[in-house]
């Protein structure tokens, strides 16, 4: 590549700054009509320089709007707390379902394993209104809807493939002698589990659950089609938001803020997992 | 402590077979070297006494008992592995701890101090396995294996990714610390040297089976066959092609012009077709014909100090090698001269089966 | 099979091993089992859902009809649409993301510091819940307050409606989608790239071999398998978007962006056909499984390639 020429270094550092700009504007944007007065959102042409206020935030997380309408109360606080609780808990599940069964897979080459690991995998690009449907129907017999057991069960089915991939990897690349000799120390296959293989796969699972919760978190079509008011999670709490009446511009923003901040604060903390965890661990960065 | 047995041990993989009919027995006490090409099936071997995989057919006993289908941690067998298996992210002293179950703290600390000064790495017990020299990885290894007196004793290769002064000195040590805890050992190495250094006994495996179990002694001076005899020594076994006859009572055969004498005892060779096989060191250089001398000239000389090699080419342009001692005049390169041996010194090898015909006397196994 | 190969598959398996070590890989995978089979349920559920001729709100009306469902898409308008619209939103979304993430890969290629910080800000978006980066763009193509309908104002092009107009709503969710997910494409050819080995590429240099050679000559066949797998990922997911559709447009203006899954959400919710929707997952989950079995074999190619190197 020409990285000496000067045409050419001008050329690459507009064109960076350009791609920053684009992607980088919606996010920055956002974020500055959070500290804004519907006033100051409205007024033609916008200002970048203006009196920032938090009032959008105290809104939110005192679950008080007050509009012209009158008060209004939103749960959006507890849509936050739904987002945590739910991915959290699904990703705990996935961990236990997953870290044997990633272990079984790294270790032992049998055919179930096989099947298991690949139909997982192909559920994973699998339409989900096809599972979810029939399921919505299904929980509505069981008592299952609109609770976060129902909906915890659903939501590890995103955290169990990128688990049970990633961290079969990491337990592929440790080597069998380590646990062998483990073994041969007198320790029974339990201890060489969790002393040997686990900690030292330990990154990977770490890895493999930060990326599962970021995901869980930023999922939309489950938890639209399973869970009512009560139990939604901020990416559906956010659009019902914006179609209630009377909600003020900057609230929405600050709503956006506040759902997004987790999972971006999480991936700056991981990025260095973010390309193996995006790829389903074919890819290490 | 408790005798290992192999009996008839087989193991195939895919179609390929590691162990075929594998038998061997190993005395409480006793290092038997597992020695052979690569691919011949040593590692599997341990590996199945150690119970990473099960054989297909055969027993394996400790002590007269069983241990095949027993979990790893209940065979009472030690292992050290040759790319060492210390565990990454535990020092030094917790991988030879994990060794040592239900002792108390105290009695603990005593055996891995005394092990550890034994080992010389007492002063690296903190360390991670990262921060270890392969020499000290490899100790920390041994101590792991050694530290839990286990009744069978496994080394795989140990002192192959080691250092050569390192190995040299190990050599000279591992005999004694593998004999204090009256473990029956299995030593596999891929150097003959290092068999015949550290072992009682040395199985030659090829092919997935024992060719010869011997002393290292008897293993150098009386193979079992061509193929054992070109494993051991450097440079290896001369080997000449010939067809024994019985002349006046004795047993003699034309290599390259001359009529060289092979030892009495090689009767059954007679008219048969046979490799004569002559260590190196087993002959003598002379400038004067004889009937019995071979004419060969020097191709090339290799001083190595505590011997010189010679390389000859026979008057039939077969290629020998000759160790002299180093004091020994050895002429020139392109000297013609005579070679000369004892006919105790020669080995017959039938040349259709590979097996060795008749028994040199001279060298007795001690 | 290498020795090495033998002794990491028949670890602790073998003919006489102990029950428990026969055993013990079923056992840990058990639990795996079942949630396989607990999606297996709803999943086959659906399958039979769209053999029927089922209306949530005429349950007496319930019964097996066949194939058709199917074959009333086949005269059905709306059907088509469906299967245009998906098939462009894809095309459309994949290549151009490809194209932009391609770029983007080869201007930050030189790991330098400067380099991996952009890389890290630019997957920002793609961190950012489908679902909410819809809202935001929402917020911003807004006719009233949107500063990107004053921006578009300043150039002349006033009254210009992003979503809510039928000329412009493809290319507005195309937008959003491009913004959330080139970086998926970057990232993983950014890595690609910095993988490929080094030789080719000084031996060029040293040849004076022009750029445009060593880029479509070099550069590119050895950054295929990271291209094939990353762009199938991508089909993947795109052809069953829903978050940014639905949170947009809800597949309005109109039937203008009507995807597959919006189409049978709606089919299912709004005119509770539950046989008809199901239908309609059936023939998209057919379309995603022959992609997806390509993908998974592209995949377990580079995934043995980055465990080669490890």
């Amino acid at each position: 590549m020409d990285h000496g020429s000067l045409a050419g270094r001008i050329f690459r550092g507009v064109a960076l700054a350009l791609i920053l700009v684009f992607f980088m504007f919606p996010i920055v944007w956002i974020l500055l009509m959070s500290f804004q007065t519907n006033e100051q959102i409205l007024r033609i042409p916008p200002r970048i320089l203006f009196e920032p206020t938090l009032a959008n935030y105290e809104a939110l997380i005192s679950g008080q709007l007050r509009t012209a309408a009158g008060n209004l109360e939103i749960s959006f606080m507890h849509n936050l707390w739904n987002s945590f609780v739910l991915s959290s808990l699904a990703v705990v599940l996935a961990l236990v379902l997953g870290v044997p069964a990633a272990y079984a897979f790294a270790r032992y080459k049998f055919k179930l394993g096989e099947t298991i690991a690949f139909t997982l995998l192909s559920f994973r690009f699998a339409p989900p209104l096809l599972v979810l449907l029939p399921l919505s129907l299904y929980y509505q017999e069981l008592g299952l809807n609109d609770t976060y057991v129902g909906i915890v069960w659903v939501y590890q089915l995103i955290a169990l493939p990128l688990i049970l991939w990633i961290v079969r990897g990491y337990f592929e690349d440790i080597s069998p002698d380590i646990e062998h000799a483990y073994r041969l120390a007198g320790h029974s296959w339990r201890e060489a589990f969790t002393h040997i293989a686990v900690p030292l796969a330990g990154p990977g699972i770490a890895a493999a659950a930060l990326l599962s919760f970021i995901f869980c978190w930023n999922n939309f079509v489950f938890a639209l089609i399973l869970a009512s008011a009560d139990k939604q999670p901020v990416t559906v709490g956010a659009l019902a938001f914006v179609t209630a009446s009377g909600i003020q511009y900057g609230q929405i923003a600050a709503a956006i803020v506040l759902s997004v901040m987790p999972t971006l604060l999480l991936a700056l903390y991981a990025q260095r997992y973010l390309v193996e965890g995006l790829s389903l661990g074919a890819v290490k960065g | 402590m408790a005798r290992l047995e192999l009996k008839q041990v087989r193991k195939t993989f895919g179609g390929a077979s590691s162990a075929d009919g594998v038998s061997l027995t190993v005395e409480p006490g006793e290092i038997v070297a597992v020695f052979g090409p690569s691919g011949g099936g040593k590692t599997v071997l341990l590996r199945m006494i150690a119970g990473m995989f099960e054989p297909d057919e055969g027993d394996i006993l400790v002590g007269g008992r069983s241990i095949v289908g027993a979990a790893p941690e209940r065979r009472g067998v030690g292992m050290a592995f040759q790319n060492f298996a210390l565990f990454p992210h535990m020092s030094a002293r917790d991988n030879i701890a994990s060794g040592l179950r239900a002792k108390t703290a105290k009695e603990a600390a005593t055996r891995i101090d005394a092990i550890s000064r034994l080992l010389k790495i007492e002063h690296v017990l903190g360390h991670l396995p990262r921060e270890l020299s392969n020499g000290q990885k490899q100790r920390t290894a041994l101590a792991r294996a050694l530290i839990g007196n286990p009744e069978v004793l496994l080394l795989d290769d140990p002192l192959r990714n080691v250092d050569a002064k390192l190995r040299y000195e190990m050599r000279l040590e591992l005999p004694n610390l593998l004999r204090r805890g009256a473990a029956s050992v299995l030593y596999v190495t891929q150097d003959y040297r290092e068999a015949m250094a550290i072992a009682d006994r040395i199985a030659v495996l090829m092919d997935g089976h024992v060719e010869q179990i011997a002393a290292p002694e008897e293993i150098y001076s009386r193979p079992a066959s061509v193929a054992v005899a070109r494993l051991f020594g450097d440079p290896s076994i001369n080997l000449a092609e010939v067809t024994p006859c019985n002349e006046h009572g004795a047993l003699v055969a034309a290599v390259a012009g001359a009529k060289v004498r092979l030892g009495a005892n090689g009767g059954t060779a007679t008219d048969r077709p046979c490799w004569l096989g002559v260590r190196p060191e087993d002959l003598a250089l002379s400038r004067t014909a004889s009937e019995d001398a071979i004419p060969a000239r020097i191709l090339a000389i290799t001083p190595m100090h505590e011997k010189s090699v010679l390389l000859l080419r026979l008057a039939d342009g077969t290629e020998w090698f000759v160790a002299l001692p180093p004091d020994a005049p050895h002429g020139a390169a392109d000297d013609a001269v005579f070679v000369r041996f004892l006919p105790e010194a020669a080995l017959l090898f039938d040349r259709a089966t590979g097996l060795r015909v008749g028994l040199p006397h001279h060298r007795q196994a001690a | 099979m290498s020795m090495l190969q033998l002794l990491q598959t028949n670890v602790l398996t073998g003919r006489t091993a102990k029950p428990r070590g026969r055993i013990l890989p079923y056992v840990l995978s058990l639990p795996a089992l079942l949630v396989c089979v607990a999606i297996l349920v709803p999943f086959v559920t659906a399958a039979v859902y769209s053999l029927q001729r089922y209306r949530l709100n005429l349950p007496y009306l319930r019964g097996f009809v066949g194939l058709d469902n199917y074959i009333d898409f086949l005269s059905d308008p709306a059907f088509w649409n469906t299967l245009r619209i998906s098939l462009v939103y894809t095309a459309l979304t994949v290549a151009l993301e490809l194209l932009l993430g391609l770029a983007i890969a080869l201007l930050l290629r030189r790991p330098t510091r400067f380099h991996n910080a952009v890389s890290i800000i630019l997957l920002l978006p793609l961190m950012t819940a489908p679902a909410i980066a819809a809202l935001m763009w929402k917020l911003m193509t807004n006719p009233g307050f949107g500063i990107l309908s004053y921006l578009v104002g300043l150039f002349g092009i006033t009254d210009f409606k992003w979503a809510s107009d039928p000329s412009t709503a493809l290319f507005t969710v195309v937008l959003v989608d491009i913004w959330v997910y080139t970086p998926f494409i970057m990232i993983l050819l950014l890595a690609g790239l910095r993988s490929l080995p080094r030789q080719p590429f000084e031996a060029a240099a040293l040849d004076g071999v022009p750029a445009s050679f060593v880029f479509f000559r070099i550069t590119l066949p050895m950054l295929a398998p990271y291209i094939i797998t990353a762009s199938l990922f991508r089909l993947l997911d795109s052809i069953q978007q829903f978050d940014i559709i639905y949170a947009m447009t809800q597949g309005g203006p109109g039937d203008r962006l009507m995807v597959f899954q919006v189409q049978s959400y709606l089919e299912f919710f709004q005119y509770t056909n539950v046989g008809r929707s199901a239908a309609l997952l059936m023939i998209l989950w057919l379309i995603t499984n022959i992609l997806s079995n390509i993908f998974i074999k592209h995949w377990l190619r580079l995934r043995a390639r980055a465990h080669r190197q490890a």
